[in-house]
C-alpha cells in the first residue's frame, strides 16, 4: 500500500530522517517509537505533505505522492489524514464546525467563504462525534472542551476526510492518562472497524506494545528497530532510546492501564529522553 | 467513554443544523448589507454624474506637466517681437545672443526646427508647418482671423482648423498656434527647468562641479557676499520654485506637528495623574478632569483650527496650538489608562524601601509608563505631520496652505509636484524617524 | 576586588543613564523653548495679543446662537443631511480601506502564509499609502473630479488601508499557527485555511482597530470638507465664509460635530471593550 524508499530530510547541515525505507503492505496500526528529536515527528509530517522531503520517494498504490503539486497536492492531504499532540483545531469555531472543515478539500470556494456547508456534512460531523462519543459537545467552541474532549473532536474531523490513513504525532503526549486511553482506544477501534492504516507516533513503550501490530524504532533519523511488538526487547529498546545498563522501561511508560494510573499519572508527561540520561 | 455525559442534559441535534444554517445566512448577509450600503452611497454621492463630469485630461495635464516644461517660441504680431521664453513667461526669457540651438531668428522671423523633421518657420504673419508623412501646412493670421492652407487628404484629428484660431499638436511634446495677435510655438522637454538658478542667476546652467570650485575658490563673483552665501542666495531665492519659500513652509509645518505634539504631551501627562482611579481619590476631580479630555477631543482639530486661526492669525503657532489642544485631551486619555493598568507591585516594593511620594513616582510609576508614553507620543507626531498639512490648507499657513494656492493658481504644475514630493518625503522621514526612536528607545533597553 | 569593581561599573553606567536621559529631557525642552519661540516670531498673531482674542470668536458665535432662541434647535437639524454625508465618507472610506488592508495583511505576513516575494513588495506598498497625506490625494482628485465627498472618500480609503494594513499584519504576526497546520493537513487551499483558521483569531482585533479608525476617518472626513469635499466641513467654510450675522449657522455646526464625534466616541470605545474584552478570555 505504502512504501517508502530512501527518504531523507535535512535541515541545514542536521538530517532529521535519513534514508528511511520500509514498506506497508496491509492495514496495520503502526507505531513509530524513539526520543524526542529522532526524526519521527519529520517522518509523519513528510507523509502528509506538511514538512517537504529532501530527497526519496513515498509510493502510495505506485503513485509517488512526495511530487504531488498543488490540487492534487492538497487531494493527499485530504486522504491522509493528520491528527496533532496539540489537537490543532481553531479555538473559536464550534466542535460541529471544526469536524466539518474536515471535508474543506471537496468545497469550492464560495460556498467554503460563505461558511456554506450541506444537511450531509452536518449529519456526518455528527455521526463521527458520536462514534467518538462526544456528540452532545457539538455546538460548544473547541477551546471549552478539555484536551481529551478536543483530540477527539480532532479524531471525528480525520474521519470526516474519509481518508485511507490516519497519521497521528503523539496524539497522547499532551493528555492525562486517562484521556490517553480513550484517545488510543478510538484509534485502535478506527484501525479495526474501517480496517485502515494508522500510523502512529508514540514516545512510550507500554502503548506501542499494546496498540500496535507493528512498532518501527527510530533514532536519530535511522530507522534501528521494524518487527511485531513482541519482538520489542530490553535490549532492543535500549538501542533505540540509546540508554545504557540503567535503563528502566517503566520511565518511559505512560500508564494507560487504569489500574495502575493512580501510581503512575506523573510519569505520563516525561519524556524518554529525559529518563534516559 | 459513556462516563461524562451520564449527567448532560438530553443533546438536540436539530439545534446544529440551526446553528450552521444561521451562520451561513449571517455570512451572506453581513457582506450582501455592505453592498447595498455601497450602493446606495454610490448614488448618494452622486458618483454617475461625478464620472461624467470628471475631467481625466486635467490629470494627463498634471502628469506631463509635472515631469516636462516647455520652451515658447512666440512672435507678437502687433508688436512685430520674437521672443523665446521658458514656459512662455517674462522672467524667463531667453537673451538674443543666447538662444537655444533649435531655434534661429533672424530679425522678426524665425526657423524652429522641433526635431524628426518636424520644422516651423515663420516669415511675416505666414506661419509654415513642415509635418512629416502628412506635408506642410500654410497658415496666414490676417486682421480678422487666420487663413489655412492644407495638403490634400483628409484632416488629421491633430489639427483643429478654425478661421479664429490654428491649433495644431501632431505628438505631445510639440504644438503650434496662431491667432490674429500671435504666432505661437511650443516645445517641450522633458525635467525641470531653472530647478537650482534661474535665468537672472550668474550661476545658472552651470554644471555641478564648476559650482563647487566657486564655492571653494575665493575669487568672489559677487564683492558682497561670499561664494558659498551667493549660491545658497541664488537657490533658495530662485523665483521660479521659491525653494526658500517652500522650505520655509515645510519647516513652519515640521514646527507645528513636533510642537503641538509635545505641548500636548507635557500638559496631558500629569492631566492623566489627576484622571486615574488609583492615583486620584476625589470622584469630582477625576470626573471634571476626564470630562475636560472628551471636550477637548470633541471639538476637534477642525473647530480648534478655525478659532485659533480667529485669534492668532496665520502661522506655525496656530497650529501647533490647535493640535495640542485636541491631543491634550486624546493622549491624556491614553495616559490615565495606561496609569490605571499599571501594576501596583511595583509601586509597593519601592514603597517598602520606605521611599518617599515623590521617590515612589519616580521608581514605582514613571518606569511603567515611559514606554506607552513614548510610543504614543512618537505616534502621534508621525500622524501629526499628515495633520499639520491639512490644518494649513484651512489657513494656518505651511506647506498645506502653499500647496492649496498653487492648485489654484492651476498654471505651475510642475511647482505642485515639488511641493507634493517635497511633503511625502517629509511624512515618509517622520514616519521613518519615529519609528526608529521608538524602536531604540523601547525595545532597545 | 571583583565586587567592588563591579559596583563600581554599574555606578558609572546608571550615572551614564541618568545623563542619557538628563541630555534628552534637555533637548526636548530646548525645542519647545525654542520651537515656541520662533512660531511666535513667524505667527502673523502672537501668542500675548491672541490670548486676549482667543474667546472673541467663540463669545461672538454663542451670543449669535444665543439671538437665536429656540430657533437655533431647527438650524442644528437643517445641517443633519451634511453630517450625514461626512458620516457616509467615514464609513465608506472605512469600508473600502479596511477591505483592502485585509487583502494587504494577509498577503505581507510569513505567519500566514503569505506568497514570500510578495512580502516586502506589499510592505512597501503599505507604508507609501500611509504616508501620504490625505490632503494631497483630496486636492489632486478635487481637481481632476470636481467638488465632491468621493475625492475625500477615496484619499481617507488610500490612507486607511496603508494604516490598517500595517496593524492587521501585526496581528497576523501574533497567531497562533496550530489551526492552519490543522487545516493544511485536512487539504484546505490557502483561501479557506484564512477564511476558518485565521479569521476566527483574528476577527476581534481587525474589528476593534476598525472602530478605531472609523472614529478617526470622521474626523478626517470633516476636515478635508472643508477644502472642497463635502460634508459638513464645506457647509462650515460657506457659514464662516459669510462673515458677520452667520454665527448662528457655524455655531450650529459646531454643536453638530462636538455630539456626533463625542456619541461615535463613546460607542465604538464601548464596543471595542466588549470586543477586545471577550478576545481577552482566552
Amino acid at each position: 500500500m505504502i512504501e517508502f524508499q530512501n527518504v531523507t530530510k535535512t535541515f541545514g547541515s542536521r538530517t532529521a530522517v535519513n534514508k528511511v525505507s520500509f514498506n506497508i503492505d496491509r492495514p496495520q496500526m503502526v507505531g513509530i517509537i524513539g526520543r524526542s528529536g529522532a526524526g519521527k515527528s519529520t517522518l509523519l509530517r513528510m507523509i502528509n505533505r506538511l514538512t517537504p522531503a529532501t530527497s526519496g520517494e513515498i509510493l502510495f498504490e505506485g503513485r509517488d505522492i512526495l511530487r504531488l503539486k498543488g490540487g492534487m497536492m492538497r487531494r493527499w492531504q485530504r486522504d491522509c489524514a493528520m491528527v496533532f499532540q496539540q489537537f490543532n483545531l481553531v479555538p473559536r469555531l464550534d466542535v460541529a464546525t471544526n469536524v466539518m472543515l474536515g471535508r474543506l478539500n471537496g468545497h469550492g470556494t464560495l460556498k467554503s467563504l460563505f461558511n456554506i456547508f450541506s444537511a450531509s456534512d452536518v449529519s456526518d460531523a455528527l455521526e463521527a462525534l458520536d462514534r467518538l462519543g462526544i456528540v452532545q459537545e457539538a455546538t460548544k467552541r473547541a477551546e471549552e472542551l478539555s484536551g481529551g474532549q478536543q483530540q477527539r473532536v480532532a479524531i471525528a474531523r480525520a474521519l470526516m476526510q474519509n481518508p485511507h490513513m490516519i497519521l497521528a504525532d503523539e496524539p497522547i503526549a499532551s493528555l492525562d492518562p486517562m484521556n490517553a486511553k480513550i484517545v488510543m482506544d478510538a484509534l485502535r477501534e478506527i484501525h479495526e472497524r474501517d480496517n485502515k492504516v494508522v500510523i502512529c507516533n508514540l514516545h512510550t513503550l507500554d502503548t506501542a506494545r499494546s496498540y500496535c501490530d507493528r512498532v518501527i524504532g527510530m533514532r536519530d533519523g535511522f530507522i534501528v528497530f521494524d518487527g511485531k511488538p513482541e519482538e520489542l526487547t530490553t535490549s532492543a529498546a535500549r538501542e533505540i532510546y540509546g540508554a545504557d545498563e540503567s535503563f528502566n522501561e517503566a520511565a518511559t511508560s505512560t500508564a494507560i492501564d487504569a489500574g495502575h494510573s493512580g501510581a503512575k499519572e506523573s510519569a505520563g508527561a516525561m519524556t524518554p529522553a529525559a529518563a534516559a540520561v | 467513554m459513556a462516563v461524562d455525559t451520564l449527567n448532560e442534559p438530553v443533546f438536540d441535534r436539530g439545534t446544529v443544523f440551526r446553528n450552521v444554517r444561521r451562520r451561513a445566512w449571517l455570512t451572506i448577509g453581513a457582506p450582501l448589507a455592505i453592498v447595498l450600503y455601497l450602493t446606495y452611497t454610490w448614488f448618494a454621492f452622486g458618483v454617475p454624474e461625478l464620472l461624467a463630469k470628471a475631467q481625466p485630461e486635467r490629470a494627463v495635464i498634471l502628469a506631463t506637466d509635472s515631469v516636462a516644461y516647455k520652451v515658447h517660441v512666440t512672435k507678437l504680431l502687433r508688436r512685430d517681437i520674437m521672443e523665446v521664453a521658458i514656459e512662455g513667461e517674462r522672467r524667463a526669457t531667453y537673451a538674443q545672443e543666447d538662444l537655444p540651438g533649435w531655434v534661429e531668428v533672424d530679425g522678426t522671423n524665425a526657423i524652429v526646427d522641433l526635431g524628426d523633421g518636424y520644422e516651423v518657420t515663420i516669415t511675416g504673419k505666414v506661419m509654415e508647418f513642415t509635418v512629416p508623412d502628412y506635408g506642410t501646412i500654410k497658415v496666414t493670421a490676417t486682421n480678422s482671423g487666420v487663413t489655412t492652407e492644407l495638403p490634400p487628404g483628409p484632416v488629421p484629428e491633430w489639427l483643429k482648423d478654425d478661421p479664429r484660431k490654428f491649433d495644431a499638436r501632431p505628438t505631445l511634446d510639440r504644438r503650434v498656434q496662431v491667432t490674429k495677435t500671435k504666432i505661437e510655438v511650443h516645445n517641450y522637454f522633458g525635467g525641470w527647468e531653472n530647478f537650482w538658478f534661474s535665468f537672472q542667476s550668474e550661476l545658472h546652467g552651470m554644471p555641478f562641479s564648476q559650482l563647487w570650485a566657486i564655492a571653494l575658490s575665493n575669487e568672489r563673483i559677487d564683492p558682497a557676499q561670499s561664494n558659498m552665501s551667493l549660491i545658497m542666495h541664488d537657490f533658495l531665492g530662485n523665483p521660479d520654485w521659491q525653494h526658500g519659500e517652500v522650505f520655509t513652509a515645510l519647516f513652519e509645518t515640521i514646527m507645528m506637528a513636533v510642537l503641538g505634539t509635545l505641548i500636548a504631551a507635557f500638559v496631558g501627562l500629569p492631566l492623566a495623574f489627576l484622571a486615574a482611579r488609583n492615583f486620584t481619590p476625589s470622584l469630582l476631580l477625576r470626573f471634571g478632569t476626564r470630562r475636560l479630555f472628551d471636550f477637548l477631543r470633541g471639538i476637534d482639530m477642525l473647530i480648534w483650527s478655525l478659532i485659533f486661526i480667529r485669534a492668532f492669525g496665520l502661522g506655525p503657532l496656530t497650529g501647533a496650538l490647535a493640535i495640542a489642544f485636541t491631543d491634550t485631551g486624546t493622549l491624556g486619555k491614553l495616559f490615565s489608562e495606561a496609569l490605571e493598568n499599571i501594576d501596583n507591585k511595583q509601586v509597593e516594593g519601592v514603597r517598602a524601601t520606605g521611599a518617599s511620594q515623590t521617590q515612589r513616582y519616580r521608581f514605582g510609576v514613571i518606569p511603567q509608563i515611559l514606554p506607552v508614553f513614548v510610543s504614543q507620543v512618537l505616534y502621534y507626531l508621525e500622524s501629526n505631520t499628515r495633520s499639520a498639512t491639512v490644518i494649513g490648507a484651512l489657513g494656518a499657513g505651511g506647506i498645506g496652505l502653499m500647496l492649496v494656492e498653487t492648485m489654484k493658481t492651476s498654471r505651475d504644475w510642475e511647482n505642485t509636484s515639488y511641493i507634493i514630493i517635497l511633503t511625502i518625503l517629509v511624512v515618509i522621514m517622520m514616519d521613518q524617524a519615529s519609528g526608529w526612536l521608538r524602536r531604540k528607545l523601547i525595545e532597545g533597553k | 576586588m571583583a565586587v567592588a569593581a563591579l559596583e563600581q561599573e554599574i555606578l558609572i553606567l546608571r550615572k551614564r543613564r541618568q545623563l542619557y536621559s538628563l541630555i534628552g529631557l534637555l533637548l526636548v525642552v530646548a525645542v519647545l523653548v525654542s520651537g515656541f519661540s520662533k512660531s511666535n516670531e513667524m505667527n502673523s498673531g502672537g501668542f500675548l495679543q491672541g490670548l486676549s482674542k482667543f474667546f472673541d470668536y467663540p463669545g461672538e458665535i454663542v451670543a449669535e446662537a444665543w439671538q437665536a432662541g429656540p430657533a437655533f434647535f431647527g438650524l442644528i437639524l437643517t445641517f443633519l443631511p451634511a453630517m450625514l454625508e461626512t458620516l457616509n465618507i467615514a464609513a465608506v472610506a472605512t469600508l473600502l480601506g479596511g477591505a483592502m488592508a485585509v487583502v494587504l495583511a494577509m498577503a505581507s505576513t510569513r505567519n500566514v502564509d503569505s506568497w514570500g516575494p510578495l512580502i516586502p513588495v506589499v510592505r512597501r506598498i503599505m507604508d507609501i499609502t500611509r504616508a501620504f497625506p490625505e490632503l494631497i490625494i483630496a486636492l489632486f482628485l478635487i481637481f481632476v473630479l470636481g467638488s465632491s465627498p468621493v475625492p475625500a472618500m477615496i484619499a481617507v480609503a488610500v490612507h486607511t488601508a496603508g494604516a490598517l494594513g500595517k496593524l492587521f499584519s501585526e496581528v497576523n504576526e501574533n497567531i497562533d499557527r496550530k489551526p492552519i497546520e490543522g487545516l493544511s493537513a485536512c487539504g484546505a487551499s490557502w483561501l479557506q485555511r484564512i477564511r476558518y483558521a485565521v479569521m476566527p483569531q483574528v476577527a476581534p482585533n481587525y474589528l476593534s482597530y476598525f472602530l478605531l479608525r472609523l472614529e478617526i476617518n470622521v474626523r478626517a472626513s470633516a476636515i478635508l470638507g472643508f477644502v472642497g469635499a463635502g460634508g459638513i466641513g464645506q457647509e462650515l467654510r460657506r457659514t464662516i465664509g459669510w462673515g458677520q450675522g452667520a454665527g448662528d449657522e457655524t455655531a450650529a455646526i459646531f454643536v453638530l460635530l462636538f455630539c456626533t464625534i463625542m456619541m461615535i466616541d463613546q460607542v465604538s470605545s464601548y464596543l471595542r471593550g466588549k470586543l477586545v474584552g471577550s478576545g481577552r478570555a482566552h
